[in-house]
């Protein structure tokens, strides 16, 4: 071993001046070098040193960050938030793959049949089925650990809703960029989407995690079904009427959303677990 | 002892059953057993007690905290240790990385603070050497521990315990025994169960709970009491027991009202559990059990 940690390096890293990367190097070294350490030790008091290898055997401790999470850290998120989002059920491979899978199968029988109305109908449904799956206890094991924390639980659900909103309009939109003959109104979809998971969330607190997205994603079905089969041309939804109708009522589910917030972890209409024990008959 | 749990009237309805009913109990530090068989309310009293469902009457305090409001709700969660009957996980994480989350969960942001707390909970329940291994790799009873340990991060005054020993080998229940009683040592723990053992080995009161109603709140001395002169050795199964069975010395243990004459044995706190739920008096029993005193 050649190099050694300089005294006023030491001295800056006993009194936590000491910035990355010597920083790094200084705690690499330090854990090999006994000189150093009893250097280290000569120039520091005891307390002060006692605090350092705990910071030291913290940051060694610590569990590697995985891809995704580590990303999100990188993008300024941080660290306590972005392993809320690492835990968030949907956002896991597999699902993110199902979803891929849907959507090219989607934009390829769109170029077969040249017409966009099966993406148009299907691509507002899956970031709405993404959010609802990401808070409840359908996907995520923790629910019942989650549901009793001090966390709020409206944050950890906007916490969730963003990553999986965000992750679904990406997906959404490269599905879009696939399909350039329709132009802007294979972006049609957009404005359903954001209209259809706030609905879904507002009606949450009062039908349940999977109810309330449930019954909205079934009244979409319903609504496309009718518009189809009453017009010939663009259905309804997907005409500036219907757009500017599902910016109303995304706005409307917003701002019901809001007003809602504390019902996110009070509401008895809201059932969370299965499989209650039962007493005496009432 | 100063009560640090109280609960007065709660009830619960869930379809058309009644799952509580006018549930009243008070708890002190220490472990407090609660004894009931499958479908009497104990996971339901413990998650009412919890804050995960809402009851629909009576009311309860943690600490002094009542969850009525929003503040007052979050203010007894800050408070609250629990361990679900099932406590799920993501497998992918590490017994490290989910104690993490847990403890993002309850609020602990700095880095720094919160892995030192994370060590000292796995460090509790003696899980430091496989703290980086997936939780899908670890065994059953380690998997407890680690909801265990995630249960005790932030020191929390009142712990909620939902069978923890459920399937875990006499060894690995020993080893959660010691965890149990460590735990309730200064702290408010309340052990849902269907082991009268762990109750005779780790609480200092009982609770019976049947068809959502308390049939018994009492010491386990008490509850054992309950059997004192009901509990008789015959050489066949007597039919006027309300329970009996062959013991591994061949003759039959019964439990029940002796006939005249009969060789009376000592009873356990199995043997008054069992006479209690048989209880016809059963509505009104905490003052008997208290009365034994």
């Amino acid at each position: 071993m050649t190099w050694h940690v300089a005294e006023e390096d030491l001295r800056a890293y006993l009194r936590g001046d000491l910035a990355p990367p010597l920083l790094w190097s200084a705690d690499t070294h330090l854990t090999a070098c006994a000189g150093c350490r009893a250097l280290l030790a000569d120039l520091s008091d005891p307390v002060a040193l006692d605090t350092g290898w705990e910071r030291l055997d913290a940051e060694l401790d610590a569990p590697r960050r995985g891809v995704f999470e580590g990303l999100l850290v990188r993008c300024g998120v941080a660290d306590h938030s972005a392993r809320l989002l690492a835990a968030t059920p949907v956002l896991r491979r597999s699902w993110m793959l199902a979803v891929v899978f849907v959507l090219a199968m989607t934009v390829l029988m769109v170029r077969l049949a040249d017409n966009p109305g099966l993406f148009l109908g299907l691509a507002p449904l899956l970031p709405l089925a993404g959010v609802a799956l990401s808070y409840g206890p359908v996907l995520d094991p923790t629910y019942e650990m989650a549901v009793v924390a001090p966390l709020h639980g409206f944050r950890l659900l906007m916490l969730r809703t963003v990553a999986v909103l965000g992750a679904g309009l990406v997906l959404n939109g490269l599905a879009t960029l696939a399909l350039p003959a329709y132009g802007l109104r294979a972006l049609a979809w957009l404005l359903p989407a954001l209209a259809l998971t706030a609905t879904g969330l507002a009606l949450t607190p009062r039908l349940g995690p999977v109810l309330g997205p449930a019954l909205v994603g079934t009244a979409w079905t319903a609504l496309l079904l009718i518009a189809r089969a009453r017009a010939h041309g663009t259905p309804a939804p997907f005409t500036a009427g219907g757009q500017l109708a599902a910016a109303l009522v995304a706005a409307a589910a917003v701002w019901l959303l809001i007003r809602l917030r504390d019902r996110f972890d009070s509401t008895s209409a809201h059932t969370p677990f299965a499989g209650f024990t039962h007493g005496s008959a009432a | 002892m100063t009560v640090t749990v109280s609960a007065s009237g709660l009830t619960l309805r869930y379809g058309g059953t009644r799952a509580l009913d006018d549930v009243s109990l008070s708890l002190r530090a220490g472990v407090t057993g609660l004894l009931g068989p499958n479908g009497a309310g104990k996971t339901t009293l413990l998650r009412v007690l919890a804050t995960a469902v809402p009851a629909d009457g009576g009311s309860f305090t943690v600490l002094g905290h009542a969850p009525g409001s929003a503040a007052g709700r979050q203010n007894l969660r800050r408070t609250l240790g629990y361990l679900p009957q099932n406590p799920g996980f993501h497998p992918d994480f590490s017994a490290f990385e989910f104690v993490d989350y847990v403890a993002i969960l309850k609020e602990q942001t700095d880095r720094t603070a919160r892995h030192r707390e994370v060590r000292r909970v796995l460090d509790a329940v003696d899980l430091s050497d496989v703290r980086g291994r997936r939780l899908k790799r670890l065994s059953g009873g380690m998997r407890q521990r680690v909801a265990l340990a995630a249960a005790l991060v932030g020191e929390p005054g009142f712990l909620v315990l939902d069978e923890p020993t459920v399937g875990l080998d006499p060894e690995q229940r020993v080893r959660f025994r010691e965890l149990i009683a460590q735990a309730g040592e200064g702290r408010t723990v309340l052990l849902s169960t269907h082991q009268t053992e762990d109750v005779a080995m780790l609480c200092h009161r009982v609770i019976v709970l049947a068809c959502g109603r308390v049939r018994f709140e009492g010491t386990p001395a008490e509850l054992t009491a309950r059997a004192d002169g009901r509990v008789w050795s015959s050489a066949a199964r007597d039919p006027g027991a309300r329970a009996g069975w062959r013991t591994g010395a061949g003759t039959f243990r019964n439990v029940g009202d002796p006939p005249k004459g009969a060789e009376l044995l000592d009873p356990t706190l199995e043997d008054g559990y069992l006479l209690t739920l048989d209880d016809p008096d059963g509505a009104a029993p905490a003052q008997q059990g208290e009365a034994a005193a």
